[in-house]
């Protein structure tokens, strides 16, 4: 049931005008004035073209804008007239802006999407970021059909991407979910998604609201949850992710320190779940996975190499008390020769595990933890990267695959030993 | 409505009905005057105060009367023109106003005008038709029988010449660009005028004069003789009334009204498609927006808004993507599904739901026009799709539960049309005796709506504004005349909805619903709170106290 205190009296008079809606799409925003205009039409447009009988809402969560996004979310509010032409839906679309006035983040707005959903029954949900600027009309089909159809509860996305895009998601992020959970979902940090109200409504009982583990993860929370929670999870082929400009964009280590916080939270939040999963399953894809587009910035793979041995070298007591011997030794030798740098699949998924056990195990203040892992994270990458720098993308999935393989690989022990913790 | 009021047609509450499927007073299966004359007390009661008859002139029955063969008699199957006059006479007895159909734009091929016409390239009457050596001509003009049709031109074996039909091939067009033809068409509305009926429904007016490069629809040589009928209607017959039947939407239909000087009526078709559209979508939007679209007539015209008539339920002005949702809604079995439309009549569109039938018949009460309740939809009458063509929703009327329902006591092998027999809407089921026995009954309810919306003259002379309720499932608008207003709420959804409606220009005004005279809070300045019933819908007259 959700939370009232989340609602005004003047959006539950909206919510009451509104009704039931068949699908919710939410948009949780903060300061996206350059780019909310285009997503709200982006999202109009896939309502009115594939589901023009649908009862729709578009439900923005605005966390404190001071740049006048909430404005431009209802400026494009539609009118009765919305039933003449043919590309509109049959139906009005309905558009609701809302202020949320309790603690600032996409968590904060996610609950209080999940709640309009839970309140107005949904049948589907469907979350944008309006950092985004590659959404497209048939992004709302692909995250929203499959729950429609009943043949999901969750949606996650799937996008096209080259070899050096997102590699906290392709090196670190997925390869462990996938190990962890047991289902091979390729985008576990999902900007965007599509769940069904009971995943939802779910996810509202959590007591989780206000906590660390939704205050900055929510993402891979939500993604997490439904996996450890038997909801039938779903992948959706879409574009590519395009970002607004990065200066939005938080620094690496902050980023970083997010993202492990999330996942080190996950896994102790569902170790009943995870730890005695097996292999991993696949987990449906509906739609057909386009080429990528190589659009982000070159990393400076020189640079990542450079730092991961200095820091190797300057962090080595600190790596002591994290890391095995075998494991120090191979990371400590691939540190040696940063010019022909190479850190190898399972010497990673040893690390990334070890790391998590000190984490679980609190050897040290976690924050120091996870910022340690960086240097070698950044190894990893700049390893992969220049293995691949010439190879094709089939070559590079290839290598991906290898890498969430060797991960299940290391799984069983690292489960052994965090059960004895 | 007062005797000699010429604006009575605005006031005019309209029962359409088949002739032949109504009551059959001599056992031979069909219906005639003389048992229609017998059921003017029925009439009388439900509360109308106008009929609209469809054709009863002699036709070859191709197409169900509207292919005459004869403008000056009744066909004998349904009396005599005595007969015709006696019935008349009656229903002027009981203020009854009577609408007969004037097809203007073809005539059978049996029309002896058209047997004369097509016997020789000479003979006199050759030019009352439309001929053409080629079938080339006016290209592009659309079909609208597409279901039969093939093209507008049929070849005449006898005379060697393509002649021209918008309608059935055995329903060749007139040809209104010879003055002879509008004066014989003027000749035979002079011969019902002075029989004493009241209007003339007429039928298929978009089409008369044709032109090439053009849609031949609504073309102004088609004004033009719109305009000398109604003149030489007003001169001799002041107070008569013109209908029109111009399947479009309404702003093209505008052009039909004139400055006042063409039709004094016409059928407002998208409202009716879009009422069943906007109730099933539980959205106002479809309504609304249509309610906007339709321009302001001359003050002394009026549209005709009906629920269901003797024709399918157009769709020829949705999208391609709102005809889909109809057909899904309404017509899931293709065999319901008739050229562009859907033949059905109002309760089994509405699967027999008490509620959803009686809030559209409280939208058409309530809206701008003067409403149409077509036989037997104010007892819930079913229909039966396989009789083909529209026979379908013209079964005969269903009296009482007895020997055809009342209908007739001919053999049931004999009828024009079986009668309804399946248990849900057989005439076991459903039938006039029957509900007369219950004041609980839609024939019962029926009445009621019609004296409430009779009981003021608000609903068909007032002004209409839209309020923009928050919740799009709900439709409210405020009707007014004169010093009266009338606040309508209807809930377009099937469950229970709450609004907030912005009355701060009403108020100070205490609003009494109209059916049961209950009062409710006096109009504020903030919002006014009402909650809904599935499909329930409230008329409250404001008073000021």
């Amino acid at each position: 049931m959700a939370d009232e205190s989340l609602l005004s009296d003047d959006l539950l008079r909206q919510l009451v005008a509104t009704g039931h809606v068949d699908i919710l799409i939410g948009v949780p925003t903060l300061n996206n004035a350059s780019t909310v205009v285009d997503l709200v039409r982006a999202a109009q447009s896939g309502l009115g073209k594939y589901f023009p009988r649908a009862r729709a809402l578009i439900f923005n969560a605005d966390t404190g804008s001071d740049d006048g996004t909430p404005t431009l979310v209802r400026d494009a509010t539609t009118d009765d007239t919305g039933t003449v032409s043919a590309s509109k839906p049959l139906r009005t679309a309905h558009r609701i802006s809302t202020p949320y006035h309790g603690m600032p983040g996409k968590g904060s707005a996610m609950r209080m999407i999940f709640a309009v959903a839970d309140l107005l029954s949904a049948d589907a949900v469907v979350a944008l970021d309006p950092n985004v600027t590659s959404v497209t009309p048939e992004w709302i089909p692909a995250l929203a059909g499959p729950v429609r159809d009943g043949h999901a509860d969750l949606v996650a996305p799937r996008y096209p991407r080259a070899p050096s895009d997102a590699p906290l998601v392709t090196q670190l992020v997925r390869p462990l979910v996938r190990a962890a959970y047991g289902w091979t979902l390729y985008e576990p940090l999902m900007g965007e998604f599509g769940c069904s109200r009971a995943f939802a409504t779910h996810c509202l009982e959590e007591p989780v609201w206000g906590t660390g583990v939704t205050a900055d993860g929510v993402d891979l929370w939500m993604a997490a949850e439904a996996l450890a929670h038997g909801f039938k999870p779903a992948q959706a082929a879409l574009g590519p992710r395009l970002l607004d400009t990065p200066r939005k964009r938080p620094a690496l280590p902050d980023v970083f320190q997010q993202v492990m916080d999330a996942v080190c939270a996950c896994l102790e939040l569902h170790d009943s779940y995870w730890l005695p999963r097996g292999q991993s399953e696949a987990v449906p894809c509906f739609g057909t996975l386009n080429g990528a587009v190589d659009v982000g910035p070159r990393p400076d793979v020189a640079g990542m190499a450079a730092t991961f041995a200095r820091d190797v070298k300057a962090l080595h007591p600190v790596l002591e008390r994290i890391l095995s011997e075998p494991t120090l030794t191979g990371v400590t030798a691939a540190a040696a020769t940063p010019s022909q740098l190479a850190y190898d699949d399972d010497l990673w998924a040893a690390t990334v595990f070890e790391f998590l056990l000190a984490y679980h195990r609190a050897v040290m203040t976690r924050e120091h933890v996870t910022q340690t892992l960086l240097p070698l994270y950044l190894g990893r990458t700049a390893a992969f990267l220049l293995e691949h720098a010439s190879s094709g993308p089939a070559t590079v999935d290839a290598a991906l695959e290898s890498l969430c393989l060797a991960f299940e690989r290391a799984k069983p022990s690292a489960a052994a030993l965090w059960k004895k913790a | 409505m007062s005797a000699d009021d010429p604006l009575w047609y605005k006031d005019a509450v309209i029962y359409q009905l088949h002739v032949k499927t109504f009551f059959d007073s001599d056992g031979d299966g069909v219906g005639d005057f003389r048992g229609l004359t017998s059921r003017l007390d029925y009439l009388e009661s439900l509360g109308v105060n106008t009929i609209w008859l469809l054709p009863t002139f002699p036709s070859p029955f191709r197409d169900d009367g509207y292919d005459i063969a004869d403008y000056y008699s009744i066909h004998p199957m349904y009396g005599t023109l005595e007969d015709f006059k006696a019935f008349l006479a009656a229903a002027h007895e009981r203020k009854l106003r009577v609408v007969t159909e004037l097809v203007l734009n073809h005539t059978s091929d049996r029309h002896p005008w058209f047997q004369e016409a097509r016997s020789s390239r000479d003979n006199p009457r050759r030019d009352w038709y439309v001929w053409s050596d080629t079938d080339d001509k006016y290209r592009g003009v659309r079909i609208i029988f597409l279901d039969t049709e093939t093209s507008n031109w049929a070849w005449d074996p006898v005379s060697k010449q393509y002649y021209w039909h918008r309608f059935f091939s055995h329903q060749p067009d007139l040809n209104y660009d010879n003055p002879a033809v509008r004066e014989e068409m003027w000749q035979v509305m002079k011969f019902w005028a002075e029989l004493g009926v009241d209007g003339f429904r007429v039928d298929a007016v978009p089409y008369l004069v044709e032109r090439e490069g053009t849609t031949c629809e609504g073309m102004p040589e088609t004004h033009e003789v719109i305009k000398f009928l109604r003149a030489q209607l007003d001169r001799h017959f002041p107070g008569r009334m013109l209908l029109a039947e111009a399947n479009q939407v309404p702003e093209l239909v505008r052009p039909y009204f004139g400055d006042g000087d063409e039709f004094h009526m016409a059928f407002h078709f998208p409202l009716m498609t879009r009422m069943f559209m906007a109730i099933r979508l539980e959205d106002r939007g479809p309504l609304t927006d249509i309610i906007r679209r339709t321009p302001a007539l001359p003050d002394n015209c009026q549209w005709a808004v009906f629920l269901r008539n003797h024709d399918e339920l157009t769709l020829e002005m949705v999208t391609p993507e709102e005809r889909e949702f109809m057909y899904d809604e309404y017509a899931r079995d293709p065999v319901a599904r008739l050229n562009l439309g859907i033949r059905r009549r109002l309760a089994p569109l509405l699967e027999g739901d008490r509620r959803r039938v009686e809030l559209m018949n409280g939208l058409l009460m309530s809206l701008p026009g003067s409403p149409i309740v077509y036989y037997g939809d104010e007892i819930g009458m079913g229909d039966n799709v396989y009789l083909g063509d529209r026979n379908g929703v013209r079964t005969p009327m269903q009296w009482s539960g007895g020997w055809n329902g009342g209908f007739s006591s001919a053999d049931p092998e004999r009828l024009a049309f079986a009668v309804i027999s399946n248990p849900v809407y057989g005439y076991q089921a459903v039938n006039v005796l029957a509900q007369e026995r219950s004041s609980h009954t839609l024939l019962n309810w029926m009445r009621r709506l019609i004296r409430v919306r009779r009981s003021t003259k608000v609903f068909s002379r007032g002004s209409l504004t839209l309020l923009d309720a928050p919740n799009q499932r709900v439709i409210a608008y405020v009707r007014a005349f004169e010093k009266e207003q009338v606040l309508v709420v209807n809930n377009l959804s099937g469950t229970v909805q709450a609004v907030e409606l912005d009355l701060s220009s009403l108020a100070g005004a205490i609003p009494v619903e109209m059916f049961g005279q209950s009062l409710f809070p006096r109009i504020g300045t903030q919002p006014y709170l009402l909650t809904l019933g599935p499909h329930a819908f409230y008329w409250f007259r404001l008073r000021r106290l």
